[in-house]
């Protein structure tokens, strides 16, 4: 069965086939338990269990002492070509705000501070780039999800 | 006599609260907000009252609806936990008034040490080191910031600004040069003004280099003071403790004599009854300065109840019922250490996640355990803090305690919602952790532009295929995750994927 995930590399596709009780994955291999955990056998000799749960369209894998998220991406969906929009990461507040429409921004620069969880949050520009919209004033209330800000990236 | 104990809190110190009542045989009543009715600690009380109001200020703050909750339920004490009311000396005092038992020390001492800037005063007129700084005493805007500009001269940089009424790092600003001072007074005075209603700050030289050291003290009514020992807690981000331990590595028999001294004499000069906390910096010339006193329980006190096999809780609750402490001569055991499970995004400067905890389970096994108020299925809310559980270990050695939370916390598995436990892992293979050689400084030294995981490329293999098995099995139709939680769009940070390294 095929299967696309949105990583931090990119969209990814997988592809598992079931042989008897065993899930293959090229050379990798995995058993689901009784306990809905994944015993997990690659490729290079390393074993262990993974432990998975489904939220909204993401998968959260625990697996050898990490966590991953991977956003899966239902077949046939349209691509969301977001470009560098900034997006609230939680209910808050805004303190102030830096930045104006047309203004050329540096990587690191604080754009922004939001006020959520009784402190402040400095939302960053993690590239440089110019700032093509600014949603929200000082004082004004933010919903998580949110675009507070948005900007184009210069090319690297 | 203490007979029933109303706990003025929530969450993960509420619930060891309410253990302790129940074993020490104490009838016990917890206070909730409306958002924490399905909270773990409303279960584990004899009874709850729903406190009335929506904000934090009409419930967990509020003084006259909590009184007026423990006359009607008939309780003779109120413990506060730490954070909320539990360092205001005007609930301490209306408790009293109430003819209830306070749990923790006079209103005076509270007053005394709360105020930072006194607290300073009376430590030097004890004989306690304090750390070079000024007071500011101007409470205009104006006036304050061109006080601070001239005291920054004397002060000299980097210099620290703390808030007066301050904790846990909020209010706090760490200034490397002049230029940026306005601003970051502006900021910790706006902070502090938010989040305490005062926006007094002083000045601290910052001493690079430190450890942060902090006595645990207990004081009763029948003329005992002592110190049980030290804990490290310099490993902090944002001025927050993410990790820490008892004893310090590096402590000599002679500092911590000299240390617990001091702290005794801190504890005295404002008549301490209780369990308290003397903060300090130790220089690595041996020289230790008066940080703060924390006149509450901590939320480090299990690695110093692992060490010493003191129940501080327990003794909290004995002291307050006017008996003697029950702890004879302490001797240190072994090794504890703790590390904080935040809903954090590590790789993306320790942002806040909210989240359903999808799957929770915590490690198990020999010298774990674990303090939480959440368990799985419980979601993760921008309403309170962001700390989940604290997870600490005991081993007989310093490496074996390290290598025993490595295994911890590999086997910690928390699904939904983003949290810090990577990057705890990774904590413990730090060379400087490893060393013992840790200071306050550490986090931004080790990772200036930022943590980021490192994940071997195989194992992301096994979890692409554990999420393809998972979704191709069908495994999201038994899915522990509640109905909440599933409508949530899964990670819920965008700013990680922007600012995600790229191996």
């Amino acid at each position: 069965m095929l299967h696309q995930f949105r990583t931090a590399q990119g969209d990814i596709e997988v592809t598992v086939a079931k042989q008897g009780d065993v899930w293959h994955l090229g050379e990798h291999q995995a058993i689901v338990e009784d306990d809905g955990r994944l015993s997990i056998h690659l490729s290079n000799g390393m074993k262990g269990y993974a432990t998975t749960a489904k939220v909204g369209d993401v998968w959260w894998v625990h697996f050898e002492g990490h966590t991953f998220c991977l956003e899966r991406i239902e077949p046939g969906a349209s691509q969301s070509g977001d470009g560098g929009g900034l997006i609230a990461p939680m209910p808050g507040k805004v303190l102030e705000v830096f930045v104006e429409i047309g203004q050329s921004v540096e990587a690191g620069e604080t754009l922004m501070v939001l006020e959520a969880m009784k402190m402040e949050h400095r939302i960053l520009a993690s590239n440089s780039g110019e700032i093509t919209g600014v949603h929200f004033a000082a004082g004004e209330q933010v919903q998580q999800g949110s675009v507070l800000l948005e900007m184009v990236e210069d090319e690297a | 006599m203490v007979s029933k104990v109303l706990v003025a809190n929530r969450g993960e110190i509420a619930c060891r609260i309410l253990r302790a009542c129940r074993e020490a045989g104490l009838q016990s009543v917890a206070i909730y907000a409306e958002n924490d009715t399905k909270s773990l600690f409303v279960e584990l009380a004899d009874q709850a009252i729903l406190l009335q109001g929506d904000s934090i200020t009409a419930t967990y703050l509020n003084q006259e609806q909590i009184l007026e909750i423990a006359a009607t339920t008939g309780c003779d004490a109120v413990h506060p936990g730490f954070g909320f009311l539990s360092e205001r000396a005007d609930f301490a005092r209306a408790v009293t008034q109430a003819g209830i038992q306070w749990i923790g020390p006079s209103p005076s001492a509270i007053e005394r040490m709360g105020d930072k800037m006194t607290a300073r005063k009376t430590m030097r007129d004890a004989g306690v080191p304090v750390i070079p700084g000024e007071e500011i005493e101007e409470e205009d805007e104006n006036e304050a910031l061109i006080a601070i500009q001239q005291a920054s001269t004397r002060v000299g940089y980097p210099l620290l600004l703390k808030a007066s009424s301050g904790g846990g790092g909020k209010g706090m600003r760490a200034v490397e040069r002049p230029e940026d001072l306005v601003e970051a007074a502006q900021s910790a005075r706006r902070e502090a003004l938010a989040a305490f209603g005062d926006g007094r700050v002083y000045l601290e030289r910052m001493l690079t280099g430190s450890k942060h050291v902090e006595i645990q003290i207990l004081a009763d009514r029948h003329g005992r003071t002592i110190h049980l020992g030290e804990r490290e807690c310099s490993v902090q981000r944002r001025h927050q403790k993410v990790f820490e331990e008892a004893p310090c590595a590096t402590m000599t028999e002679e500092i911590r004599s000299a240390m617990g001294k001091a702290a005794v004499a801190a504890a005295m000069a404002v008549h301490y009854e209780g369990a308290g906390t003397v903060e300090f910096l130790l220089a690595p010339t041996g020289e230790f300065f008066f940080l703060e006193m924390n006149t509450r329980i901590q939320v480090e006190h299990p690695v110093t109840e692992l060490v010493t096999g003191v129940d501080i809780v327990r003794e909290q609750l004995r002291i307050a019922a006017g008996e003697p402490m029950s702890c004879g001569d302490l001797n240190l055991r072994g090794h504890a250490i703790e590390v904080r499970l935040y809903a954090e995004d590590a790789s993306n400067n320790f942002l806040p996640a909210i989240g359903p905890l999808a799957v929770f389970r915590p490690p198990e096994g020999p010298g774990i355990r674990l303090d939480t108020g959440v368990r799985q299925g419980d979601d993760v809310t921008p309403n309170y803090d962001p700390m989940l559980a604290k997870l600490i270990v005991w081993a007989p050695s310093r490496v074996e305690a390290l290598q025993r939370m490595r295994r911890a916390l590999d086997e910690f598995v928390v699904l939904g919602t983003i949290t810090n436990l990577r990057f705890l892992r990774e904590l413990c293979d730090v060379p400087d952790v490893i060393e013992g050689s840790t200071d306050t400084t550490m986090i931004d030294r080790l990772w200036p532009n930022g943590w980021s995981a490192s994940i071997p490329v195989e194992l992301e293999d096994g979890a692409l295929m554990a999420a393809a098995v998972s979704e191709s099995s069908g495994l999201h139709h038994q899915s522990p995750s509640n109905a909440q939680g599933t409508e949530q769009s899964g990670p819920l940070s965008p700013f990680m994927t922007l600012n995600r390294r790229y191996p």
